[in-house]
């Protein structure tokens, strides 16, 4: 049987997230996607993802407050990519304060986050 | 019409002043719902180029997605991918569906890098996207100028060199500081020559912006300095003293000891503070010969020097100044004082009797 491997992405870049999407796609994930940490923390409440990307800067509900509803709130385990802007230094390490488990500085090569899901996921 | 006339016959009964009240308001309440009914007007208008937009944009998302999807031989392009750049083409002839495509480009560029970077300035490159950027170039319209520097940087179109070079002494400074940026975004520390014959001044905000382009450059090479330390621009010897700070360059510290000597004040304090930074003891004998001779901020800055490289040979100007009456300077020479020679120190101590009435004695002390 095939289990369904959603990923919530959390990116409020349309252009973006919608690469996003097919990369994931193309890899055989689901990718559930959100503009903002508001619709993440639906998603994530309502879909039980394998894994969750956002970034950290977002309308709202930031990525940092994404991160901290998934660890202290729902006290869910699930893997965190950060994305974050180069200069955001602080920013990534108080999403690692509070769980992250990986971070990418923008601008970051699809292919490589390709790398680092599968690397996480293995 | 009774009603009309009954009306008519009120207001023409009514004292002058009281009929200009009333001409006034209708006047006023007129304009009102013209201008009420201008604002309902524009908001729909803006409402629907929004939506307009926002249909474009999510067309030409999906377009470009695809064209990065696309599997492609290395070096040519596939049909579709082909079709795609001539869609751009056509479309971008219309100034509004050009915004939008650029939008999206530059959307998608800025937050990714490696190939999907790389294909994104291939359709720039391969469109007729950078012709208008050049055309802008060309316009009467400063504002204009600026904004096709600025789609030429962000697309790393080096061809455009020589024309944007042209534009270095352009009489406003927004162009100005698009090209400079320009330079030295796209040709690094090389980039920078402009500063060699830059007779305007480089406000510290464009100084901090070039910093910040620099800084994220893998190649760190800098080239000579040497020049820009002794220009007569004022501003270019105050960035030149900050690329000698920020990249510890050793080799121009001669310049920097020649520099204490320069005429305007704010530049010998940055030299100081730079002198500081590298820890060069030779200036500190030359800053001491002429302690005197400096305004109590350039005094200040050279006690900050010797607070980081004093040694025993410096005892009796710092014992001369510990008396000073610039708190900071009192402050830091018997700071010094106490950690070379603690006898002396104390001796000072003794013959305050009052301790209380001597707070920097007290905290020098204690710390």
């Amino acid at each position: 049987m095939n289990e369904i491997k959603n990923i919530v992405l959390a990116e409020d870049n349309s252009t973006l997230s919608l690469l996003l999407k097919f990369r994931l796609q193309k890899e055989g994930y689901k990718p559930l996607i959100a503009k903002d940490g508001k619709e993440a923390i639906e998603l994530i409440e309502g879909n039980k993802p394998i894994l969750i990307l956002t970034d950290i800067m977002m309308p709202f509900v930031s990525g940092l407050e994404v991160i901290s509803h998934v660890r202290n709130k729902l006290n869910l385990t699930t893997p965190i990519i950060v994305f974050s802007a180069a200069g955001q230094e602080e920013m990534v390490l108080k999403a690692f304060n509070l769980g992250a488990t990986d971070f990418m500085a923008k601008p970051f090569s699809p292919n490589e986050l390709i790398i680092r899901i599968k690397r996480l996921l293995a | 019409m009774e009603v009309y006339k009954i009306l008519q016959n009120y207001f023409q009964q009514l004292p002058i002043e009281l009929q200009l009240v009333w001409v006034l308001s209708a006047v006023l309440g007129i304009v009102a719902l013209i201008f009420i009914a201008y604002l309902k007007i524009l908001r729909n208008s803006l409402r629907n180029k929004e939506a307009l937009k926002l249909k474009y944009l999510n067309n030409c998302e999906g377009l470009l997605l695809s064209f990065l999807f696309e599997e492609d031989s290395k070096d040519k392009l596939s049909e579709k991918q082909n079709e795609f750049i001539n869609t751009v083409k056509n479309k971008s002839n219309d100034s509004f569906r050009r915004e939008v495509i650029l939008e999206t480009l530059l959307k998608l560029k800025n937050e990714v890098s490696g190939e999907i970077e790389s294909a994104i300035q291939e359709v720039y490159l391969k469109s007729n996207l950078k012709d208008y950027a050049y055309l802008k170039l060309k316009s009467k319209k400063w504002y204009i100028i600026a904004n096709g520097i600025k789609e030429l940087t962000q697309f790393k179109v080096k061809e455009a060199y020589p024309e944007i070079k042209k534009l270095i002494k352009h009489p406003t400074k927004e162009v100005r500081k698009k090209v400079q940026l320009y330079l030295v975004s796209l040709f690094h520390f090389k980039g920078l020559e402009f500063l060699s014959t830059l007779k305007t001044e480089l406000s510290e905000w464009d100084q901090i912006e070039l910093l910040e382009e620099l800084k994220y450059l893998d190649n760190q090479e800098i080239p000579e300095i040497t020049g820009w330390l002794n220009s007569k621009n004022n501003s270019v010897v105050m960035f030149a003293l900050k690329l000698v700070k920020i990249y510890n360059k050793y080799e121009d510290v001669n310049t920097l000891i020649q520099l204490l000597n320069h005429k305007t004040k704010k530049i010998r304090l940055q030299v100081i503070e730079v002198l500081t930074h590298l820890q060069v003891l030779d200036a500190k004998d030359i800053l001491k010969s002429n302690f005197k001779n400096y305004s109590k901020e350039e005094q200040i800055a050279i006690f900050k020097l010797l607070d980081n490289i004093y040694e025993p040979t410096d005892e009796k100007f710092i014992l001369e100044n510990c008396n000073n009456n610039n708190f900071e300077i009192q402050f830091l020479a018997l700071k010094m004082l106490k950690s070379l020679n603690e006898e002396k120190f104390i001796k000072i101590l003794n013959t305050k009797r009052n301790l209380k009435q001597h707070p920097i004695l007290n905290f020098v002390q204690n710390n």
